[in-house]
């Protein structure tokens, strides 16, 4: 077992290859330069907010507003540009609209110490409303041309330039997490919060800083999705809520906390963009889309846990 | 740690040079994207013919602004229809959520699908406008219905109704209801700012101003949040307020529904008339007993019919004319600008037909 030991992200990864051969073989224009480029651009902005709700997670946590936080954000940024402000205020304004966001849950589940499912159920109600308030449910739209090379533009001309964004984030989220001692300690945090405490970690400031991330990494796909859609309405981007969740869990992340790769969310979010898009073209019916999306869900985290429970079984043998 | 923070001061770094080289090149990087686009374009055309090769079938598609609701349920049964009848392939698909990010990758994937015609009724008009500009770029033809999206974007735009008429309309079979001439009426729409509505209080207000001066109409026009609940609330408030009311107008299809609800629970059937825009499966019960007077709305099926029809019409590169025959959904009116189409005058739902509808 020891030589050919493979980590749940690696055969999650090997899992993403498979169902990208099958789909290329079996499904006709899967392969076609025009589908690969769409979906380059279809990736970032769900990827974004499933890393942000990763971070959470690995703390034991959960951001139901991450959603809102990004329309929130976008809403800002729309707002800024309508009324004549530039594309580099607009986008600060965003993440400042966001970063509030977060700083609210931060406060509210770390000083104050309420769940977070609770908190963010709040304040995902709350933001809508708020964002309701602002717009009266009207889209907010016509930004800069400028401004929708973002998420529509090429880098070189060759990558999406939001697809860079993305990878930039990720190795940004990677290093945060495994080499500062922030992300040492937001491990530490979900794996035992006490213990964290007694060692001399302030707890709150870790978990404070974790909800300001994914509030951040929302922001930054909110900017990308009112960039790409060219408008900006309260539930922009809702139908990604649940998804990053399922992302996320299905990415390895341990939804009690303490485990969670990037590695592993990536490619829970391409086999998630595969099966989709596939599916989309073959022209299978959205709702059983859903459908195959959740069996797959239920069945690798049955699998998780069985292996998950095989392995304990065996350290505990051989101890 | 000192090394860690260097690593991600110049990841930052990199972050913002790209920032920059992006902007900076605005002009040249839209070239550069105008030329991804051809390149896009021409291996498309291939798979184009290739495709064409196999499959002579011209294929449509529809996209509803979700799946899984009675009222586009029942397009899409028609849009199916007119696919057999008519010698298309009809694919009918949607997001199940009515987010507008979620509509647009399923038309992202019908491009990729390379479909001949792309009909959408766009969740929010804005945020399909760059889609589309990209389904135009691979040839495929544009054209929204339902809702309308980008004028001058799409190649055909299908309306359901004309929004003037269906306001004199509801507005007409609101007095006949009940039965004088007279009286204090209310209104009630799903939102404020919804466009579509407020065209049709609009046109109902100035038919009444126009051909009924005595009809008063007590307050603002009241919003009921698209929610039956809201809607049955405000009426019984209004039913409390102003007891010589003697008709309410409902725009919006639960509103109806809670005003002939509230009629129904304070058994006022003789006294108030209910008027208003519903599907007829969800009104039966109250049009049953009087409490809803009457259902406006149109037929959705043969909208989703219509839809494709005029789909294979663009992919065949005809355009539809004005008072041409469409079988299967009547004469339509295209509107002077050639590319708005009008189907059908509105349909009224009563106790009497109403069960004969399934949608």
């Amino acid at each position: 077992m020891t030589n050919i030991k493979l980590s749940k992200e690696s055969v999650l990864g090997l899992i993403a290859l498979a169902i990208f051969v099958g789909l290329s073989l079996f499904t006709p224009g899967f392969l076609s330069s025009g589908n690969i480029n769409s979906m380059m651009f279809q990736l970032p902005e769900f990827g974004l907010i499933a890393l942000g709700m990763m971070v959470v997670i690995i703390t034991g946590g959960i951001d139901l507003s991450i959603t809102y936080i990004a329309a929130f954000s976008g809403v800002g940024a729309a707002l800024m540009m309508t009324n004549g402000f530039g594309i580099f205020p607009a986008i600060i304004v965003g993440i400042i609209f966001a970063l509030a966001c977060g700083a609210f849950n931060g406060v509210v589940v770390s000083k104050i110490g309420v769940p977070p499912i609770l908190v963010t159920l709040g304040t995902m109600v709350l933001f809508e409303g708020v964002i309701l308030a602002i717009t009266n449910g009207n889209a907010i739209s016509g930004f800069p041309d400028a401004y929708s090379l973002i998420g529509n533009g090429y880098y070189l001309g060759i990558v999406p330039f939001s697809l860079v964004i993305f990878f930039v984030f990720t190795i940004i989220t990677g290093l945060l997490l495994n080499k500062s001692t922030w992300g040492r300690r937001v491990y530490m945090y979900g794996s035992n919060d006490l213990a964290t405490l007694f060692s001399g970690v302030k707890n709150s400031k870790v978990l404070m800083k974790v909800y300001l991330y994914a509030s951040l990494l929302a922001a930054v796909s909110a900017i990308i999705m009112t960039s790409r859609y060219n408008s900006v309405k309260v539930d922009l981007g809702s139908s990604y809520l649940l998804q990053s969740v399922a992302a996320a869990v299905l990415g390895g992340t341990n939804i009690h906390g303490g485990y969670g790769k990037v590695m592993g969310t990536i490619y829970a979010v391409l086999i998630f963009q595969f099966i989709r898009n596939g599916l989309n073209l073959m022209g299978v019916h959205s709702s059983l889309v859903d459908v195959v999306i959740g069996a797959i869900l239920i069945a690798v985290l049955t699998l998780n846990f069985f292996s998950d429970k095989l392995s304990r079984q065996k350290a505990k043998a051989a101890s | 740690m000192r090394k860690l923070w260097l690593s991600l001061v110049v990841v930052l770094g990199l972050i913002l040079a790209a920032g920059c080289v992006s902007e900076e090149s605005a002009g040249s990087g839209g070239d550069e994207e105008a030329d991804g686009a051809e390149e896009t374009d021409n291996t498309s055309e291939e798979g184009n013919t290739e495709e064409a090769e196999s499959d002579d079938e011209l294929e449509i598609a529809v996209v509803p602004k979700l799946v899984g609701i009675p009222y586009f349920n029942a397009s899409e049964t028609g849009a199916e229809q007119a696919g057999e009848d008519l010698g298309v392939n009809v694919e009918y698909t949607g997001p199940t959520e009515a987010d507008a990010a979620a509509q647009v990758k399923v038309i992202e994937d019908l491009i990729s699908q390379d479909v001949d015609a792309i009909a959408v009724a766009p969740n929010d008009p804005a945020s399909v406008e760059p889609v589309l500009k990209k389904a135009k770029e691979n040839d495929i033809h544009v054209m929204d219905w339902d809702t309308p999206a980008d004028k001058e974007l799409v190649d055909l735009s299908v309306k359901q109704v004309d929004d003037e008429e269906f306001g004199r309309h509801m507005a007409e079979k609101l007095v006949e209801a009940m039965g004088t001439e007279e009286g204090e009426i209310a209104i009630l729409t799903g939102g404020l700012s919804a466009a579509n509505l407020n065209s049709w209080i609009d046109a109902a207000q100035s038919e009444l101003d126009e051909n009924y001066p005595d009809i008063e109409i007590v307050s603002d026009k009241i919003p009921t949040d698209e929610k039956q609940q809201v809607a049955y609330q405000k009426t019984l408030d209004l039913l409390k307020s102003y007891p010589d009311l003697k008709g309410v107008l409902a725009v919006s299809t639960p509103a109806p529904l809670g005003a002939a609800q509230a009629v129904q629970e304070k058994g006022l059937q003789d006294e108030v008339s209910v008027v208003g825009s519903a599907l007829p499966t969800d009104s039966e019960p109250f049009l049953e007993d009087g409490s809803l007077d009457t259902a406006v709305l149109w037929n959705p099926e043969q909208l989703g019919y219509l839809t494709v029809a005029l789909g294979k019409m663009l992919a065949e590169g005809e355009m539809p004319e004005d008072g041409q025959e469409i079988e299967g959904v009547g004469e339509i009116t295209v509107e002077d600008d050639g590319k708005t189409v009008i189907m059908a005058p509105p349909q009224d739902y009563t106790k009497e037909n109403a069960s004969e509808f399934d949608f």
